[in-house]
């Protein structure tokens, strides 16, 4: 086809695009992923029986916060690497935030007079809290692919990672309902460790799978 | 800032609210851009093939133009991400160099097209087989040997004529020069 009558008939089909089109695919793909995880979580692993008095607990909240700012900031950076030519180094910045927090309450409890400081580090799931991350993590990383393939992104390495990035740390908010370990040097440590093997797995699928 | 942001990212915002005529014109001024680029990293015939399939990305991917960030590195990076994939379909494990939508835009094919022009214009000063010889081996890359035995001149007579052909051309250039002070 010549190159004429190709734009020719790309103007000729256009059609209005809505606004906000980017952000609804994403938040789609969010819902049935999260879906999918919950689903993911109590089928396989069951919520922790407590769960109604751990939810007045320092600890959950904890692991809530820490694991809804990085879904958060990894939404967004999910949506600039769909984006071709958009900037995101300043949402790479804001990822230090919650991990600072973290690090700076674990410190903080590692150093407190009396801390059993084996207990907080490995609670009594270090060895499995990464894959089951990783395993609640599939639903949502998978819908973040699906999104990410509809999107235009053009660094398939980087989107990949990102997509595992904000796939782990939901994921991570989902285990968390399972997961009855309370201390921020077990969360700063296993939790994060998940994310990171997730956000890993989306790296290396990326330059398979997000091509377009 | 590229010159051209304002007039583009106009054009844009109409063709994403439906304005098809907008839409054909950002098109065309784009493929000037695209052909130029891609000319001058990929062979003739990939080229062209590459310029279509990055009209034809931004086409499906228009709605992942993000309104509040520059059009021309929202297409830069288009573009780019098609350069990378045809090297990569073509196994060539060339590396991509870093650029910036300024490679993309600071470039259309009419740049190309006045050279091509202004070069047959002062080849058309010289004697049609002297105009021959220079054609052949300082635009078309024939070999001296080759260029000898289809003229039957020796291969020092041809550098000769070329040589001689071009210093002419040099100095009419610079008369040229003088005529406009």
């Amino acid at each position: 086809m010549r190159t004429d009558d190709l734009i020719a008939t790309l103007s000729g089909e256009l059609e209005p695009v809505k606004t906000g089109t980017v952000t609804r695919t994403l938040l789609g793909a969010t819902a049935l992923g999260l879906a999918g995880s919950v689903l993911v979580m109590l089928l396989m692993l069951g919520p922790r029986h407590d769960l109604a008095a751990a939810l007045s607990g320092f600890g959950m909240w904890l692991k809530l916060a820490y694991t809804f700012a990085i879904a958060g900031f990894g939404f967004w950076l999910v949506e600039r690497a769909g984006r071709p030519g958009a900037p995101f180094t300043l949402g790479l910045r804001l990822l230090m935030l919650p991990v600072l927090v973290i690090a700076l309450v674990a410190a903080a409890q590692l150093l407190a007079p009396g801390a059993d400081m084996p207990d907080l580090v490995m609670g009594r799931s270090a060895r499995v809290c990464p894959f089951l991350v990783v395993m609640v993590s599939l639903p949502l990383l998978i819908a973040s692919f699906w999104a990410l393939r509809r999107l235009a992104p053009t660094r398939l390495t980087l989107a990949g990672a990102l997509a595992g990035l904000f796939a782990g740390s939901a994921g991570a908010f989902v285990y968390a309902f399972h997961c009855p370990e309370t201390a921020a040097p077990f969360v700063a440590l296993w939790y994060s460790a998940g994310i990171l093997l997730t956000a890993g797995i989306g790296a290396l699928l990326g330059p398979r799978l997000l091509r377009w | 800032m590229i010159a051209q942001e304002a007039e583009y990212r106009a054009w844009m915002l109409a063709a994403l609210a439906g304005d098809a005529a907008a839409y054909r014109m950002l098109l065309a001024a784009l493929t000037r851009h695209l052909r130029s680029y891609f000319a001058r990293r990929l062979e003739a015939g990939a080229a062209e093939d590459a310029v279509q399939e990055t009209l034809i990305a931004i086409h499906a991917r228009r709605a992942t133009y993000d309104t509040a960030l520059p059009f021309t590195a929202w297409v830069f990076g288009i573009a780019r991400y098609k350069l990378i994939d045809e090297f990569r379909r073509v196994k060539r494990r060339a590396a991509v160099p870093l650029e910036e939508a300024a490679e993309l835009f600071g470039h259309d094919d009419t740049e190309e097209a006045i050279a091509r022009r202004d070069v047959n214009l002062l080849l058309a000063k010289l004697p049609a087989a002297k105009r021959q010889l220079v054609r052949d081996i300082k635009l078309d890359g024939v070999s001296v040997a080759d260029a000898a035995a289809r003229t039957g001149m020796s291969e020092s007579a041809v550098k000769v004529t070329v040589h001689r052909a071009i210093k002419s051309l040099g100095e009419d250039l610079e008369r040229g020069g003088d005529a406009d002070r």
